[in-house]
């Protein structure tokens, strides 16, 4: 790929491709999707966390207005067990009588409008027997899964350093449920043209949903065809097949019509999963000069009782600090509870909390300088394998950051700065992100005018990713901008992976990549074929490509447009396919690092009231190459509200004796408004990461990171009070 | 669907009619509260009467008193000059209140009559509620929350009244025309509300077919200074944890009369009669506001997740005190 020039348009704060589309309503969610003949189902929900279903009476709703049919497990299609995909997935709905958590489908009602379908599902009587459900993390009679993923890990001796360690940090860190909640109700129109299938639907992976479903119906998986072109976020809500989806197809099976089901906010907090609450034990042992001799993190999170869960909380122990001796270990414990599930951050939102705030325990213990503790121990390459990093900022992230905010300014004694009812106080937290990729393929076609699309069944959920695709490719052929055209979300394209883990970027960018070369290389072969063409003779090594144009490097007047060798050959168009998998670490010798980052945050406590308000708030991160500096900090700026809103608002309560989510409206569960969130300056440093061609690592997630300590820590400078639970309420600050 | 009629008189008279004649119809105004508990399945009327045609809306002088049509908005009573200059606690609430978009909706009858916030009461899939079904217990006495009430209450309910409004209403000694078929009745906002006790499901002396058509506001004499000050979790756009309405007379450093309520603690909006009394020719020290505090905040009625209420909503009318008599 010596051949591509440096692309010159990479970094540019290009405005969204989509941006024009979305503010004038022209862009298409799937709940905007409206299909003729179309009918609409409404979702019945059990009020108990636990037993069986005795008794439904569906009379009074099958008489209802308007109503084609109602489904329970009495009349429901048999269904195929959802495959074994990369991310596990819930057993299709309605296949039996048996209730595992409170706001499990119980029945959809299909009618001719919203109205109808709703009003008649609140006429389903259901008579249960309940059995004793559990719902509290720490019952015993609960199932706990040890070392989950196989993933526990130890390298030196723990025990002996604790034992050993001159200054030890013992504490238990807990996080609260928080909920996903995307803006966009999460819908599915499904439409069956005999045996095939379309779905509008709102998700993060057109792929895995096609896949899910086909096998579910018993159909092949091109007979399914998902369309996603945009959804209306995410965070991780999106990256599973989810029960309503399987019910829009079984009912638009039953009535022969498309069947529209639009879920409502309520159903959104059951019907999609939650970040997992989360228990921490950490231990760290150091010497007098705060120099980590041991680290030992073990968590608890919950699962749901025929659920899956990655959410290895303890990982982030195993790669934020150099340590000689390291254990980590997760647990989980089912209960019968709705899906916990992926959420901006999975595992190490809650890990770097747990881990961040102990680190600020021993610094205050050691009396060291927070942010020197953190260069002190900083990884200079990756303390488990001793091999080198991709790439790793982190320190640049703590120096810039530290300049930015003004950290030497202040005074370290705690409860020492004050202005008038409010103590005053500065946190810094250090964010070591997880790496992910997945195998990712793209298409990309120079069409005979000399310009381009780029296909991939991946979809953007909001963070950009037409934009930088565009941006990518067009700096690959020598394009501008505008001459790329992109066609995301349909699986019928590319096959693509999903749109989560904070590596999309690097998964499709890294397709994109390989399939523009390949192209380039047809391009110049194409060349060659044509004795007068000026290219012909010229070897594959030597070309460049700038303005729609290849030619010989260093001699930009011997070439040829695109356009033109298509016109020549008498094409018109021609295509190639990318495709990209994750390299191998143990090949290029080195560890892949995910994103680094730094946080500082002012944070204003009234001593008397207990109200806390983030003054300020610096954020530093490494993503390696930025694509798209205006997108890239569109994604940490929300990242850091969704910090905010973790560390101070965010808990999905669960009722303790019916398992019913207690909050689950937009009024009750609290997340930030735009009063709560002060001025928030954003900064990225590091260097184009080694370990994919493009030298991206994804910013999706880590803007998230890493907020909630800080404010934790600058909490303890400003009142003394370290709070080891989120989030940070004033009932926990009143003397 | 469920069906529903629609009517939209425009007389007060045909209004109270299209009511008190159908036991199950409900007036309509801004449909903030309504239309909401409608959707969420809280509330079935047979017959919806918008009264948003009738003349009842905006804001009259009468001497020392403003007097308020029911269908006045927030937004709009905000905007009142006078209220501004003479008792701005009462912008303070009403602007601390809600949204902007729901501002403009919502009227002041409606405030006045708005249901409570309790997650219990809101969710017709919990089966016990003494206030939406009598008789059938109450889940939220039973549940960890922060946001019920602490005073007022009893096993039987905990819901809290939400109004901000209303806190420096009652302080005021706001009073409330009532139109109905027999004719216009005047109650003071003080006993306009009524304590759960047994009937949680009674929440005001409003009969069937009664129907709010102004707001008296007496303006406190000129000079009296005054303060709401409302204490939450985040910054805008929630009810409540603790709030207190104050407005003082001073001379010097003593308080020559004094008007308390307080919000976000009790099962109606609470007026704290006895912490007027401890500030009436007090001086404004910390002893006497503290005094005034404990003075109001007695008996509470708690639950796990509301005992921090106690001392929050204390400290809540000291701050309110130390700031509105410095």
């Amino acid at each position: 790929m010596t051949t591509i020039q440096q692309p010159r348009i990479l970094g540019a704060g290009v405005d969204r491709v989509d941006g024009p589309l979305k503010v004038t309503g022209q862009a298409r969610y799937p709940n905007d999707v409206n299909l003729p003949g179309m009918a609409y189902a409404a979702v019945v929900r059990s009020t108990i966390p636990s037993g069986r279903i005795r008794r439904m009476d569906t009379t009074a709703a099958e008489k209802s207005a308007g109503v084609l049919e109602v489904i329970t497990h009495e009349n429901a299609d048999h269904l195929g067990e959802a495959p074994a995909t990369f991310i596990k997935n819930p057993q299709p709905p309605l296949q039996d009588d048996v209730i595992r958590y409170y706001g499990q489908y119980v029945a959809v009602v299909v009618a001719d409008t919203q109205q109808n379908a709703t009003a008649a599902a609140g006429l389903i009587e259901v008579e249960y027997d309940r059995h004793e459900a559990l719902l509290d993390l720490h019952d015993p009679r609960a199932e706990r899964i040890k070392d989950p993923w196989g993933e526990d890990t130890a390298w030196g001796d723990v025990r002996t350093a604790l034992n050993r360690a001159p200054v030890v940090i013992d504490q238990t860190y807990t996080t609260s449920e928080n909920t996903n909640n995307p803006l966009g109700l999460f819908t599915t129109l499904a439409a069956w043209d005999g045996d095939t299938l379309t779905l509008h639907d709102s998700n993060q992976w057109p792929n895995m949903i096609q896949q899910v479903v086909a096998a579910m119906f018993g159909v092949p998986t091109d007979a399914v065809r998902v369309l996603t072109p945009f959804v209306g976020g995410g965070f991780g809500a999106g990256l599973r097949c989810w029960s309503h989806i399987p019910l829009a197809v079984m009912a638009a099976r039953h009535v022969g019509r498309p069947v529209k089901l639009e879920l409502t906010r309520p159903e959104m907090f059951t019907g999609l999963g939650h970040r997992t609450g989360s228990v921490n034990w950490i231990r760290l042992g150091a010497t007098r000069d705060g120099r980590l001799t041991a680290i030992e993190h073990e968590s608890l999170t919950t699962l749901p009782l025929d659920g899956d869960e990655y959410e290895p909380c303890s990982s982030v122990s195993t790669w934020s600090y150099a340590s000689p001796n390291v254990t980590a270990r997760d647990q989980q414990v089912r209960l019968n509870i709705p899906w916990t599930n992926f959420m901006r951050a999975p595992g190490d939102a809650q890990g770097n909390f747990a881990l961040e705030s102990a680190i600020d325990e021993l610094a205050w213990e050691v009396g060291l300088d927070p942010l020197e503790i953190r260069l002190l121990n900083y990884a200079e390459v990756d303390p488990k394998t001793g091999r080198p990093w991709s790439s790793n900022a982190l320190r640049q992230c703590l120096e810039v950051g530290a300049r930015r905010f003004g950290w030497s300014e202040r005074n370290p004694e705690i409860r020492s700065m004050r202005d008038g009812h409010e103590l005053v106080g500065y946190g810094v937290a250090g964010v070591s992100f997880f790496w992910y990729q997945q195998p990712c393929s793209a298409k990309v076609i120079v069409r005979g005018d000399g310009s381009a699309y780029v296909r991939s069944a991946v979809t953007d959920i909001g963070t950009g990713t037409y934009t930088i695709m565009a941006q990518l490719a067009a700096g690959l052929l020598g394009l501008e901008v505008e001459q790329v055209e992109m066609q995301l979300g349909d699986s019928s394209m590319p096959v693509g992976t999903a749109a989560g883990g904070s590596g999309l970027t690097a998964a499709l960018g890294s397709a994109v990549h390989d399939a523009c070369g390949r192209l380039i290389q047809k391009f110049v072969d194409l060349a060659g074929t044509d004795p007068f063409s000026p290219l012909a003779n010229v070897p594959f090594e030597d070309v460049s490509v700038s303005e729609g144009r290849l030619f010989r490097r260093g001699e930009p007047t011997r070439g040829e447009s695109l356009a033109r060798i298509l016109a020549v050959h008498g094409l018109t168009e021609l295509s190639a396919d990318g495709n990209s998998t994750p390299n191998s670490p143990d090949e290029l010798g080195m560890t892949p690092a995910g994103a680094r980052g730094a946080r500082f945050v002012e944070v204003r406590v009234d001593e008397d009231l207990g109200r806390i308000r983030v003054a300020r708030i610096v954020t530093v991160n490494d993503g390696g190459r930025i694509l798209n500096e205006k997108l890239a900090r569109s994604q940490i700026l929300g990242g850091t509200v969704g910090g905010v809103g973790m560390a101070l608002f965010e808990d999905t309560v669960t009722d303790k004796d019916t398992g019913r989510i207690a909050n689950a409206t937009f009024g009750d569960y609290l997340i930030p408004v735009n009063a709560d969130i002060p001025d928030v300056h954003t900064e990225f440093v590091g260097e184009a990461d080694a370990f994919n061609p493009i030298g991206v690592k994804g910013v999706g997630e880590i803007g998230l990171v890493g907020v909630a300590p800080a404010i934790a820590n600058g909490v303890f400078h400003a009142t003394g009070k370290r709070i080891r639970s989120l989030p940070i309420t004033m009932d926990e600050l009143l003397d | 669907m469920r069906e529903f009629r629609y009517e939209r008189p425009t007389t007060v008279a045909e209004a109270i009619r299209a009511v008190a004649h159908d036991p199950e119809a409900d007036f309509l105004a801004g449909g903030t509260t309504e239309v909401d508990l409608m959707k969420d399945g809280v509330l079935h009327p047979d017959l919806l009467v918008d009264i948003t045609r009738l003349p009842l809306r905006g804001v009259r002088r009468n001497g020392t008193m403003l007097q308020v049509g029911a269908l006045t908005t927030m937004e709009e009573l905000a905007a009142d000059h006078t209220l501004a200059e003479r008792a701005p606690f009462v912008v303070e609430a009403l602007l601390r209140g809600a949204s902007v978009q729901l501002r403009n909706m919502a009227t002041i009858g409606g405030n006045l009559l708005q249901r409570t916030r309790c997650r219990y009461f809101r969710d017709p899939a919990v089966p016990a509620c003494n206030k939406r079904e009598p008789g059938s217990g109450c889940e939220a006495v039973n549940s960890v929350a922060r946001m019920h009430a602490i005073l007022g209450a009893s096993p039987a309910c905990i819901a809290l009244h939400a109004s901000d409004l209303a806190v420096p209403l009652v302080a005021l000694d706001a009073v409330v025309h009532i139109e109905s078929e027999e004719g216009e009745r005047l109650v003071p906002l003080t006993q306009f509300y009524l304590m759960p006790g047994e009937t949680p499901d009674r929440e005001n002396v409003l009969r069937h077919g009664e129907l709010i058509t102004a707001i008296d506001i007496p303006l406190p004499p000129e000079g009296t200074r005054s303060l709401y000050l409302k204490i939450r979790d985040r910054a805008s756009y929630e009810f409540a944890l603790t709030s207190a309405a104050v407005a003082v007379i001073m001379d010097g450093a003593v308080i020559k009369d004094a008007r308390v309520a307080m919000g976000g603690i009790g099962t109606i909006p609470w007026r704290g009669f006895e912490a007027e009394e401890v500030l009436r020719e007090a001086p404004a020290t910390p002893e006497t506001f503290r005094s005034a505090a404990d003075g109001t905040i007695r008996d509470p009625f708690l639950v796990p997740g509301t005992a921090f209420k106690v001392e929050l909503a204390k400290r809540t009318l000291i701050r309110a005190l130390t700031e509105v008599t410095s």
